[in-house]
């Protein structure tokens, strides 16, 4: 049993965390798996929608989302944290998008910063899983679109006639009661 | 005569000052002092982006007792577990003062021996390591007794202990001090007779930074490559191929790996919880512990100080 590090403080993940890292086999060993993962938060948070195998992608989630996290919570004043920036962005001005645009962006959420999705596989491929992984709050048009609310959806037109036809035969019936129910008054 | 008397009134209101002060050192690294602390840095730096978030001061309660935190390791996870070594733990410490203390700090620990006279057994020694969490807890002895090193490990919240007392409050540069083992004997030689020593009121633990000196090779671990800053003539003792062999052996990419971190601890959100249970009968039992070492005392004062 190991006693839990004390020294530094991290605030909590919303994402899942598998309990061990992934190895990202490389020719340069822990370092190559580094130098990979870097490249590729890089190109997360330049593009800020990026599609890529599922391993790479859930591991690099889980250090953007890390990186993040130490940026709202010590700000960009703080030396170690400015430092890790560093290391993980390969391209300099994302050091300040990290700052000046994706911390304030997040600061107030209370969910993940990032959204991994289930990309669809190439055809004749090998059983490699795609997958898109995103910054939320990117500029671009959402993945996925809620067909619950769109009326021009085939099935959303089937059902609302149903439902047109549906309450034309209630109108229907309530007129005939009423007109029965006329009737039988003044025989009584 | 009334001179006499007046000297003896003051030597009286020295000690109960003394007294006072020993208490209150108890827990100086708690929240009371850290907090001005978080505010001068805020006020200190303007900021363009945007400030830290305030921390909740229970967390620093992490630093005295770190075994209340469980292991972060998800696997051994187990809430329910969790909760009720932590009530069992805070039951013993009704039982027993477990103070505050750190590796580098010298301890007196006294446990009942059915064998030996007495039926105690008292050991002084630095502790050179502290691990495990929950009641598994535990610490590393080190001293030299007739010119032999000496370690025991204790459990923390282990039954047969009677008393945990701690004769010097301070930490080393490193967390471990295992090197002590490969380390000339006086670096780990402690008088079995030392006397307490106090600390006055409100300072933070002080930080020992002697730096040993490493006795000549064959060591037990390769003390080179673990970056230790308390160690003074490892350079003498090196030979060209273990300096290479540094080099090549080094990770300086390990402290940038943010996920390594993160599995070693636990957050912030799960640490507040855990602070929020097991703060109040912590603050409880060491305001009560005050009372009953100030009463003590007053009754009857030291002869040594006198």
């Amino acid at each position: 049993m190991n006693q839990a590090e004390v020294t530094k403080l991290v605030s909590k993940l919303r994402i899942k965390i598998p309990p061990k890292h992934r190895k990202m086999s490389s020719p340069e060993g822990p370092e190559g798996r580094m130098n990979k993962l870097r490249k590729t938060v890089t190109g997360l948070f330049k593009y800020e929608r990026i599609e890529l195998n599922h391993n790479r992608a859930d591991e690099a989630r889980q250090y953007a989302e890390r990186l993040i996290a130490e940026a709202i919570n010590h700000g960009d004043c703080h030396k170690p944290t400015m430092e890790m920036a560093d290391y993980w962005l390969l391209e300099k001005e994302l050091v300040h998008k990290l700052f000046k645009v994706l911390v304030p962006r997040y600061e107030n959420s209370n969910t993940a910063y990032t959204r991994m999705l289930r990309a669809p596989r190439p055809e004749y491929s090998y059983n490699t899983e795609k997958t898109v992984l995103e910054l939320r709050g990117n500029p671009y048009p959402p993945l996925h679109n809620k067909q619950a609310n769109n009326r021009q959806l085939l099935q959303n037109i089937l059902l609302d006639a149903a439902k047109y036809e549906y309450r034309q035969t209630k109108y229907a019936e309530m007129a005939e009661n009423i007109g029965k129910n006329e009737q039988e008054k003044p025989s009584v | 005569m009334s001179l006499a008397i007046r000297k003896c009134s003051s030597d009286l209101l020295s000690i109960t000052k003394w007294v006072v002060r020993r208490e209150y050192r108890l827990l100086s690294t708690l929240p009371e002092n850290i907090e001005p602390a978080n505010t001068d840095v805020d006020e200190k730096a303007p900021r363009t982006g945007r400030r830290p978030r305030l921390q909740n001061p229970v967390l620093e309660y992490r630093h005295i007792y770190p075994e209340f935190l469980p292991d972060p390791n998800p696997k051994w996870r187990n809430s329910l577990r969790e909760k009720l070594e932590r009530a069992d733990m805070l039951k013993r410490r009704a039982k027993i003062d477990i103070p505050e203390f750190y590796v580098g700090s010298i301890l007196a620990v006294t446990v009942s021996d059915p064998h030996a006279q007495g039926k105690t057994n008292r050991f002084v020694g630095i502790c050179i390591d502290r691990k495990g969490c929950g009641l598994r807890a535990q610490f590393i002895l080190r001293n030299v007794v007739d010119h032999q090193g000496v370690e025991v490990r204790y459990d923390l919240y282990d039954p047969i202990i009677q008393s945990i007392q701690v004769l010097r409050l301070e930490k080393r540069l490193d967390d471990e001090l295992f090197y002590l083992r490969d380390a000339l004997p006086e670096y780990s030689t402690f008088p079995f007779d030392m006397d307490p020593e106090v600390l006055p009121d409100g300072t933070p633990v002080p930080i020992n930074d002697v730096q040993v000196k490493l006795k000549p090779r064959p060591w037990l671990e390769r003390w080179e490559r673990q970056e230790l800053k308390g160690v003074s003539n490892i350079e003498e003792h090196l030979k060209e191929k273990d300096r290479k062999r540094r080099e090549l052996r080094k990770e300086p990419w390990e402290k940038y790996d943010l996920m390594k971190q993160y599995r070693r601890t636990i957050p912030i959100e799960e640490q507040s919880e855990i602070w929020g249970e097991v703060y109040n009968q912590l603050q409880q039992m060491h305001v009560s512990r005050r009372k009953v070492a100030r009463k003590r005392v007053l009754a009857t004062p030291k002869p040594q100080l006198g």
